[in-house]
């Protein structure tokens, strides 16, 4: 096939007229009539053969017919001379044996008038020559026949006498010189029919050559077009897959953007939480403790006091207490002070504790001391209390196991239960959003988290977090 | 009745001033010194290991924290009673603290009346002999 590219077609066409071809030849390419071009030339071309096919078998009829004139033309001559031989024969022995080629031969030339008749009729120009040839015939026949009736009446010398008026000579002359012409005319007929037919056939020739070559043009032409839309489809496909890649790739750059941010709001909380815990120690707890302070001081001021306002300073006692209990509430809420305070295990076992007096559930701990980073104590403590959350709510466990293993690399925690469990493959977990939170923290300190569950067979969180690079004083 | 000599870590300025007041009023003690973070506290005591008869901790501080000050082997040689006065008084807080040597832990909120009758039954009991036999615990 032609290179697609416009610049390898025609390196030396320069003339506007090839130019003007090319841009044409464009058109046809890029048009799409190419296809039905093909069809029209196809019937045209048919159409010329068949033409070329009618016209030539036509001509071919013709010039068999003439030939059968010319013959006939000739033949008729022969009988002419036949019959006149006929004549002289009999009128110079007087024998009826001559009479008998005679009568033959004006018998046979009957015959043959008719069929020439028909055919000179349909040629008006040869028509009125036809028609002298056979008026002559008619008249040198008759001449004959007056002649022979003479010699058969016995009127010898009478027939001599017409012979002699060289009437009959004339006649023959006559009638040569007629058959002649047509003989030549009919010629000069075949000599153009000929022409006719070598100008038929290659008429047809040439337009069988030009439809062909039209054809074999158009049928590049569809090619190329084929071969367009084919290169425009891979173009389309490419394209398309292109878009597709830099979805996909904007999808990932999303993620992670997403991801980044739900780390850096998982951080933003902690940090805030931290923050409202200590504010909420150090302002309130200092202000309360400092309002119990003065309740203590003012009782021993007041040595008899009435029993009213004793009842009255042992509720305000009661409402700072409250008060106390209800902002320390919030604060272990807020941040686990035994974290800090006690220990990564200590505050997991208390957790535990907790967790089993409140849902009946029997813990089972297996705490080894590993060393982690702050940060990376909170999250195992959150991922445990967000393990041991969904238990309560969703698992319908008797029986759960917090370990908490060293390993070659840093730590491995792990919540197991006995309850109810899902299909990770097919299932939402009822808090995936919680376990997804606890995800991004465990990978934001470097770890991985697992969940590993199957109806029936309980739930097993895990997650594994690196131990800081360099050795740190774990809090104490 | 000679005043108990107490050295006091708290880090709010709120309850250290209301905590001096009150036990100076309620209680034989002067407070001879405070520290507001860990190291402070066992920088002073270990350059004033005969100067007080009483150290009271609170647990969080400025920077480090009152188990550091608890677990320094200055306080021994202090050779004087310890006691935690903290919000977060609970009983795996009170068992680590006595683990690391404190006499008493007292809860901020609820036990100030228990901390000031400590108070006085250690200046009784000190002012009764020379021996140091006082505290319900001994921890020495």
């Amino acid at each position: 096939m032609p290179a697609r590219s416009p610049t390898s077609e025609a390196p030396a066409a320069s003339t506007s007229a090839s130019r003007s071809g090319r841009a044409f030849l464009l058109l046809l390419r890029d048009s799409p009539f190419t296809f039905p071009l093909v069809a029209i030339i196809a019937v045209l071309l048919l159409v010329i053969s068949e033409v070329s096919y009618r016209s030539a078998v036509s001509s071919l009829t013709q010039l068999e017919d003439m030939g059968f004139v010319r013959i006939r033309n000739l033949e008729l001559l022969r009988l002419m001379v036949d019959a006149e031989t006929g004549q002289r024969g009999y009128m110079l022995t007087g024998r009826d044996e001559y009479l008998q080629p005679y009568n033959d031969s004006i018998k046979e030339l009957r015959q043959l008038l008719e069929p020439l008749h028909r055919y000179y009729e349909k040629d008006p120009t040869s028509d009125s020559l036809f028609v002298e040839l056979q008026t002559t015939i008619e008249r040198k026949v008759s001449e004959m026949q007056a002649s022979l009736t003479m010699v058969k009446e016995g009127k010898t010398e009478g027939a001599l006498q017409l012979l002699l008026t060289d009437i009959g000579r004339e006649q023959m002359d006559s009638i040569r010189r007629l058959s002649r012409k047509l003989t030549e005319r009919e010629a000069g007929k075949i000599v153009t029919e000929r022409l006719e037919i070598n100008s038929t056939l290659r008429l047809g020739r040439i337009g069988v050559a030009t439809m062909t070559a039209l054809s074999v043009l158009a049928l590049v032409l569809y090619l190329r077009q084929r071969f367009a839309i084919e290169a425009l489809r891979v173009d389309q496909r490419r394209s398309l897959q292109q878009e597709r890649d830099q979805l996909e790739a904007l999808a990932v750059e999303r993620t992670e953007q997403l991801t980044e941010l739900a780390r850096h709001l998982q951080t933003a909380r902690e940090d805030e939480r931290s923050r409202l815990a200590r504010d909420l120690h150090d302002e309130l707890g200092a202000l309360l403790t400092a309002a119990k302070l003065d309740v203590a001081r003012l009782k021993s001021r007041i040595p008899d006091i009435s029993p009213e306002a004793a009842a009255r300073m042992a509720h305000l006692n009661e409402t700072l207490n409250s008060g106390i209990a209800m902002k320390r509430r919030i604060i272990e809420d807020l941040r686990p002070s035994s974290l800090s305070n006690l220990g990564l295990i200590a505050a997991l076992e208390i957790q535990a504790r907790e967790f089993a007096e409140a849902s009946e559930i029997k813990v089972e701990t297996r705490l080894e001391k590993i060393k982690l980073t702050p940060s990376a104590e909170l999250t195992v403590y959150r991922l445990v209390q967000e393990a041991c959350t969904n238990i309560a709510k969703y698992a319908k466990a008797t029986e759960v196991r917090i370990q908490l293993l060293a390993t070659s690399d840093g730590g491995l925690i792990e919540v197991k239960d006995n309850g109810l469990g899902f299909d990770t493959d097919t299932q939402r977990h009822p808090s995936s959003h919680g376990l997804l939170g606890m995800r991004f923290r465990v990978e934001a300190e470097g770890g991985r988290m697992k969940l590993e569950s199957s109806p029936g067979r309980g739930t097993l969180v895990s997650a594994t977090l690196p131990s800081p690079p360099e050795p740190d004083s774990t809090s104490t | 009745m000679a005043n108990l000599k107490t050295y006091i870590v708290e880090d709010s300025p709120v309850i250290r001033e209301n905590l001096v007041a009150t036990l100076e009023e309620l209680a034989p003690v002067e407070v001879v010194g405070t520290a507001e973070d860990e190291s402070t506290a066992i920088g002073w005591l270990s350059s004033h290991p005969e100067h007080c008869d009483l150290v009271i901790i609170d647990l969080f501080l400025k920077s480090g924290s009152g188990m550091g000050v608890l677990a320094s082997a200055h306080l021994r040689e202090a050779n004087a009673k310890v006691v935690v006065l903290s919000n977060y008084a609970t009983e795996d807080m009170r068992k680590k603290c006595l683990e690391l040597g404190a006499d008493r832990v007292f809860d901020k909120s609820n036990e100030i009346d228990l901390l000031v009758n400590y108070c006085v039954d250690h200046a009784l009991d000190r002012d009764a002999g020379a021996s140091a036999n006082a505290g319900p615990i001994t921890n020495f």
